[in-house]
């Protein structure tokens, strides 16, 4: 058996570098890369264009915002993750899925060289969660699989309280007319 | 077996968690390694309460002390570093443990009666039995399953 010294050692680097953004839910934070974000907005500033899903089914989702054309589901990271409840203040809007994320505050962009495997040990949601994870001036941080935010199933469930809440609405835009 | 392969069978790594000490075969403990900093990161998984980065690579961390009826804590903490396989492959696992480690060979009993399933055996250094730990059902062990009639104190 070794008994070693503080650790002192860096993990290796492993292929080329990544663009990531570090945001912080409830003091947690996360890395995401940085070509999945198409747009960080302040919650104040999609506070007018929101929709509530009233019936929504997932605590997580509560309201869609439309984006140049596009309906986008807005889900509460914390909630996702199951960290306690804060005030969010940024939007961060993804690339390539119909899901915005509700987030603390952006701490940083940062360059990442390496995504390690998540430790087998992790068997449960976090699979989905997480890509792996980053290793980064000595903190290691989850690094976020997009995708994992809602499921093929949660969109299609979405999809018809969307298309409801979307009749409501334009009722109500009408009536007041 | 070889002399040496039986030295190291019936070898252990004497570790306590809370105020007991238990034995983990030798031959699947890595190192005992100092309190470098837990890395918590959000997660659904029983028992998992962080990583530790241990020379290059991220070790995950089990909370074993609920499963043996002792309490947690993170303060001051050594890590047994062990392997646990998964379908052929070996990944490092790490335990918090008390105090310092020591090597201990010794005949190893069936368990006592009574005992949890993450208990494989009873190692006697003289007048001392200590349960012996199977690692693999230790940490998938749910952490309401404890070690019944666990005793606050070493038992003689």
């Amino acid at each position: 058996m070794k008994f070693a010294s503080q650790e002192t050692l860096r993990l290796r680097p492993t292929g080329r570098s990544e663009a990531v953004i570090l945001f912080s839910v409830a003091n947690q934070t996360f890395v995401i890369a940085a070509d999945s974000v198409q747009e960080i907005r302040s919650t104040d500033s999609l506070a007018g264009t929101a929709v509530e899903l009233e019936r929504s089914e997932l605590p997580k989702v509560r309201h869609m915002v439309e984006r140049a054309h596009r309906i986008y589901y807005v889900v509460n990271a914390g909630m996702h993750f199951g960290l306690p409840v804060t005030r969010p203040t940024l939007v961060l809007i993804l690339r390539q899925l119909r899901a915005a994320v509700l987030v603390d505050h952006i701490e940083r962009m940062a360059e990442i060289s390496a995504v390690h495997a998540l430790p087998r040990a992790f068997s449960g949601e976090e699979r989905e969660w997480y890509r792996g994870l980053a290793y980064l001036e000595d903190r290691v941080m989850p690094v976020i699989r997009p995708r994992g935010f809602l499921t093929a199933e949660e969109f299609r469930k979405l999809d018809e309280v969307a298309k409801a809440a979307m009749a409501e609405h334009e009722m109500e835009g009408t009536a007041q007319q | 077996m070889t002399g040496v392969e039986k030295a190291a069978a019936d070898s252990f790594v004497l570790l306590q968690v809370g105020r007991q000490r238990y034995a983990l075969p030798a031959d699947i403990v890595a190192e005992l390694a100092p309190p470098v900093r837990l890395h918590a990161i959000p997660h659904t998984s029983p028992l998992v309460s962080g990583v530790i980065v241990r020379r290059g690579h991220i070790v995950p961390v089990y909370d074993a002390a609920p499963v043996l009826g002792a309490k947690s804590s993170f303060s001051h903490r050594f890590y047994l570093i062990a392997r646990r396989d998964f379908e052929g492959a070996s990944e490092l696992s790490a335990i918090p443990v008390n105090g310092e480690c020591e090597l201990a060979s010794g005949d190893v009993e069936p368990p006592r009666e009574g005992r949890p399933n993450c208990v494989c055996g009873t190692l006697t250094i003289g007048e001392e039995s200590l349960d012996v730990l199977d690692f693999e059902k230790l940490v998938t062990s749910q952490p309401g399953e404890t070690v019944a009639g666990a005793a606050p104190e070493m038992r003689r």
